[in-house]
């Protein structure tokens, strides 16, 4: 038996032409001699009546102050695939073909119990299986899973995956029916012609690659390539399948992602960018080094106990410094500014995030005033941050590199305001509003419109 | 035959490991045109061949790792520029590795806290999707990478 699994993201299932788009090329795939299975996404994207956001508002329209339970959740989001699912089975069956739909749980995804960021632990295919071998066409939900709970409760707990989530389950369902076929093919249907070496929207003539390595693939996608997920790169290269990034709309044949066995990478894979981000910067220069440790200590205390994540980090001789996603600034905004902290020598530091001090940075110093031995501690604010990453094989490992990254972005006069590197990438915290011509600024740089 | 099959890994961190070899420089005491400078100095140890890593910006200066073997070049580059500038060496480098590290709520910050409330003294710290690192002396390396790994199998072992 020779397996299909064929992903169709949110544009490819949004309208009845485009499922019957999608549905030709499961009958088309079906006709060469394949199996097919269907993985699907919710139907649209942002805005569209059964899209992940407007599924959630039903929930938040009820009381804005009150947040939903991460449970309610994901029951309410995993409808989207659900309508998708079942519409896209349907669709296949008034095109003359038998077609079912699954949801997560009965294709038999199982997953840890984290709601709204599950990770699959393992999948029993049998449902599946019983279909295809009936000459069925699977059409299963992306982006979803159950979780038995150690009580064993009837019915199990709905989950769902988090970002990429489809495109993880048809990577998932490939590895799980991989034992049961001679052959195993994965591809990712989405509205662009495959992987490119950076994001049309913002390069135009940005080159499709034909094929690139799993670690490629997975680097450009964890840095902001929005084309395939990186869980789906890592299943797929875990599990040797050959994987796919192809355009529902166009017969352009898309992008082949390899083993590195396969295709030795290249000098510059592509430029990325990625993240609504606020980046800020401790001055911890007002400290005795005595109370240094403690201060840092409870700084990334707080952002632990809070479950914060931080980019970019540096700690230097005159303080330390992190990018928070925006969405978690808020909550990193109400902890730490105005935060007093005592320390062991009888000081006490007063934070203050932003040059101006608010009205509680304001009534604490006036309140602490009659203390003594306090000191203020000023964290500079920059809003409105995004990362952009050049992406390579090595690469970046040579002299040089970097130098020619600095120099494309100083010229353009765009600011660099942090920067972190690996072995495949070298990324640079800049404003938000720079970030597309950051991206054009290297992408010209290092040629990559000429690359194939 | 087996009808289920492991798929992705686990949360949290899944290994660590240590990198020798590095020396680890900061420059300091730079005056308003902090880009012009940083280009002057990247360039002056481009020019010399000298491969920099983790490079990290201050509000003035830069910090950044280099390979032991070049420190004493690099030391000539940076006496020639004229900079306020230290060379700490030998250091090496802990890696945490963890899969979407920067989507694990909260673990790259735990990860510095069990550093610091050790007692080791970070030189200089990075992150990247799928991992952090820190830099300490190399005679602190193999401690810091016990007591990172002790620290958060408890922590997991707690949650």
């Amino acid at each position: 038996m020779k397996v299909k699994v064929m992903k169709f993201g949110g544009t490819s299932v949004a309208s009845s032409e485009a499922r019957a788009e999608c549905g030709k090329r499961v009958i088309s795939a079906k006709e060469q001699g394949y199996r097919p299975v269907a993985v699907v996404s919710a139907i649209g994207r942002k805005g569209a009546p059964y899209a992940t956001d407007s599924l959630i508002k039903l929930l938040t329209d009820i009381d804005a102050t009150v947040d939903p339970d991460a449970r309610e959740l994901d029951l309410m989001i995993a409808c989207g695939e659900i309508l998708s699912a079942s519409i896209f089975a349907h669709t296949l069956k008034t095109m003359g073909h038998s077609s079912m739909s699954f949801r997560g749980g009965q294709a038999g995804i199982r997953t840890d119990g984290v709601y709204g960021n599950a990770r699959i632990k393992d999948i029993d295919p049998r449902a599946v299986l019983k279909a295809l071998n009936a000459n069925c066409i699977p059409v299963i939900c992306g982006f979803q899973g159950t979780y038995q709970t150690p009580d064993k409760l009837p019915g199990a707990e709905l989950t769902t995956l988090g970002r990429g989530g489809s495109d993880t389950t048809a990577a998932a369902i490939g590895a799980a029916l991989k034992p049961y076929a001679d052959e195993v093919i994965v591809e990712i249907f989405t509205d662009v012609d495959g992987v490119k070496t950076a994001d049309p929207d913002c390069v135009k003539n940005a080159p499709t690659l034909r094929k690139v390595t799993y670690d490629e693939v997975a680097e450009i996608a964890h840095l902001g390539a929005k084309v395939v997920h990186p869980r789906a790169a890592e299943i797929a290269m875990q599990f040797d399948i050959p994987l796919w990034v192809k355009n529902t709309f166009s017969d352009d044949v898309g992008t082949e992602i390899v083993p590195v066995e396969r295709f030795p990478g290249r000098r510059v894979t592509g430029v990325t960018h990625t993240g609504k981000l606020v980046y800020l910067q401790f001055d911890l220069t007002s400290a005795p080094e005595a109370d240094r440790a403690f201060l840092e200590s409870t700084l990334f205390g707080l952002m632990a106990q809070n479950s914060l994540n931080l980019y970019m980090l540096i700690l230097s001789p005159s303080g330390t410094g992190f990018a928070v996603p925006r969405a978690q600034f808020p909550i990193v905004m109400g902890i730490l500014n105005g935060l007093v902290i005592p320390t062991g020598s009888g000081t006490l530091y007063l934070l203050q995030v932003g040059n101006e001090a608010s009205r509680e940075v304001e009534t604490q110093a006036a309140l602490m005033r009659p203390l003594g031995m306090t000191r203020r501690i000023t964290a500079e604010l920059t809003e409105g941050c995004s990362m952009v990453s050049l992406v390579g094989h090595e690469y970046m490992q040579q002299p040089g590199v970097y130098l020619d990254v600095l120099e494309a972005l100083y010229k353009a006069q765009i600011p660099v305001l942090q920067t972190c590197d690996s072995e495949y990438s070298l990324s640079c915290l800049v404003p938000e509003s720079e970030a597309n011509r950051a991206v054009r600024e290297l992408h010209d740089r290092f040629d990559l419109a000429k690359t194939v | 035959m087996d009808q289920h099959t492991k798929f992705e890994k686990p949360r949290g961190v899944s290994a660590i490991s240590i990198r020798h070899g590095y020396a680890q420089a900061h420059l300091s005491g730079w005056g308003k045109d902090r880009a012009a400078k940083r280009l002057e100095t990247v360039r002056a140890i481009t020019d010399a061949k000298i491969s920099v890593d983790f490079v990290k910006l201050t509000p003035s200066g830069m910090s950044f790792l280099v390979p032991d073997a070049q420190s004493e070049a690099l030391q000539g580059v940076l006496d020639r520029l004229g900079d306020h500038f230290s060379i700490r060496r030998p250091c090496s480098m802990v890696i945490a590795h963890a899969v979407n590290i920067r989507d694990e709520e909260g673990l790259v910050a735990r990860i510095m806290k069990a550093a610091i409330d050790g007692g080791f003294l970070v030189q200089h710290i990075s992150d990247m999707h799928d991992r952090a690192l820190l830099v300490v002396d190399t005679a602190e390396a193999e401690q810091l990478a016990a007591h990172i790994e002790a620290e958060l199998r408890e922590a997991t072992h707690e949650s």
